[in-house]
């Protein structure tokens, strides 16, 4: 199908299938089938009709239900008409919309706190605004790392402050690994929700 | 002995007229005393939620000493980003590589000429058995596995490594005090000697790029920069890592510096799958 030719299956192919399937109902229920010759020819021909209007082709397009239509519909051009916001109401979002502050949030999502930002260390929320703690599994599932990812400030601070958490709560050493160039964070095993738990308790 | 004396203080005399080149790029006597700066404030639609916004000078093109002519508010996820020296790595080879064809070229044993017959029978002579004085074992043979023609090398960097690859370099440039707003490209002459005097007076290094928001720029910028060779415009789309790498210092216009910001935010806020996909030769 060229692109910029409208395509539709035309309104007079369409009657024709209807008229013709009404006429065969009518043919079947009525004297006409019994006691006129006619009306069984007259049916055969509609069925063959119907047989061709029905037959299998290649693809939607090249079938003889779509005509090229040049101009289907009348309209004009306006710009900037009051109706436009109900067609940007339909259009995808260019960007990711903003949160909009609620009393709850019944999905158990939290939001940040602002008294965050006047830490030496932060957590920013990714565009969707979930907090960048994530599971890593590698080797079938056997090694589990915990990765605190997009870490600004101070991020050997933030290091010894998981360190510790962590240690006072299961009570055995928890190794880490800090990157500080790529700013993040790498503990060994599964301390996800620990982690999520403490950088909501933060505000990040 | 008291001649050669005089004659080492003589050369010691050092001209007092020199003048003492500092290598910062800000020059504390083009700041104006009075309160005459203009500070831009920016509203941003993502406001940086811990990193402060960078501020940066707005200087001048149209006269020879430096003038600031304002302030200016840079947004830190895009020009205040960790400087990831491997991303912007990875963004130059792929930039040298996407655009590589190698021709190098070798013949096969079936390409060499000649070879088609046995050199010596199969058995009975006491030698290696061969088909062919052109097979790969043989001194001017063919090449096995040797490099066809005609090789590219193009492949698709992943999108966010693209963009994470422009960040890295903005941020690295701005970091090193190697990139410069001005306000427009309007130069008084076309002359290149007044490019080049104004680039040496204000330490810009050797090579410069200049960035502006719209494909024309001023004619007497471009007849200047045409003329010299390590000095070049381009505009806002065209801005890439490795260009900005190979120039030694980057110039962006007010609005090249603000588009930039905006197409990078809105890249960085949005829903990104499209442009994830992998790349389809006919997409173009």
């Amino acid at each position: 199908m060229s692109a910029g030719v409208r395509h539709n299956v035309s309104f007079e192919t369409n009657n024709i299938v209807l008229i013709a399937l009404v006429a065969i109902r009518s043919i079947r229920y009525s004297k006409w089938r019994r006691c006129c010759v006619h009306g069984a020819r007259l049916r055969g021909f509609l069925l063959e009709k119907i047989n061709f209007l029905t037959s299998q082709y290649s693809s939607f397009a090249k079938s003889p239900f779509v005509d090229k239509i040049t101009e289907q519909y009348n309209y004009e051009i306006t710009k900037n008409p009051t109706e436009w916001k109900f067609v940007e109401r339909l259009m995808p979002f260019k960007t990711i919309p903003q949160v909009v502050p609620k009393e709850s949030y019944p999905s158990g999502w939290i939001p940040p706190k602002e008294e965050a930002r006047k830490l030496p260390y932060f957590i920013p929320r990714t565009k969707n605004y979930a907090i960048p703690i994530y599971l890593q599994l590698s080797f079938k599932g056997n090694r589990k790392i915990t990765q605190l990812k997009k870490i600004e400030g101070d991020i050997w601070l933030m290091n010894d402050d998981i360190k510790h958490l962590l240690k006072t709560k299961h009570k055995r050493y928890v190794e880490t690994r800090v990157h500080e160039v790529a700013r993040f964070i790498e503990i060994k095993g599964d301390y996800v929700n620990d982690m999520k738990e403490w950088a909501f308790s933060k505000g990040f | 002995m008291v001649t050669l004396l005089i004659n080492a203080i003589k050369r010691l005399q050092v001209s007092t007229l020199l003048p003492i080149r500092t290598y910062v790029s800000v020059n504390p006597q083009s700041i104006p005393l009075d309160n005459s700066l203009v500070v831009t404030k920016k509203e941003w639609k993502f406001p940086p939620a811990y990193t402060k916004p960078r501020e940066v000078w707005i200087e001048n093109l149209d006269t020879l000493e430096e003038k600031k002519l304002g302030l200016f508010e840079l947004h830190p996820s895009v020009y205040a980003t960790t400087p990831r020296i491997d991303i912007i790595h990875r963004n130059v080879v792929w930039q040298r590589k996407y655009r590589w064809v190698s021709w190098a070229h070798t013949k096969t044993r079936a390409e060499v000429r000649g070879g088609g017959k046995k050199p010596w029978p199969q058995k009975g002579l006491g030698r290696a058995r061969h088909g062919s004085i052109r097979s790969p074992l043989f001194r001017g043979g063919g090449v096995a596995h040797g490099p066809r023609s005609g090789k590219t090398h193009f492949f698709m960097l992943p999108f966010h490594l693209r963009i994470q690859g422009l960040t890295s370099t903005l941020s690295t440039k701005l970091a090193q005090d190697d990139l410069h707003i001005v306000k427009d490209l309007e130069l008084p002459s076309d002359e290149p000697d007044f490019l080049l005097d104004l680039i040496e007076s204000r330490n810009w290094g050797p090579s410069v790029l200049i960035v502006d928001d719209s494909d024309l720029a001023p004619r007497n910028i471009t007849a200047a920069a045409d003329a010299i060779a390590h000095v070049n415009i381009m505009p806002v789309y065209g801005l890439n890592v490795y260009s900005m790498l190979k120039h030694d210092t980057l110039i962006l216009t007010l609005s090249a510096a603000a588009k930039i910001e905006e197409r990078i935010l809105q890249h960085l806020h949005s829903i990104t799958t499209d442009k994830e996909a992998s790349f389809k030769l006919n997409q173009v």
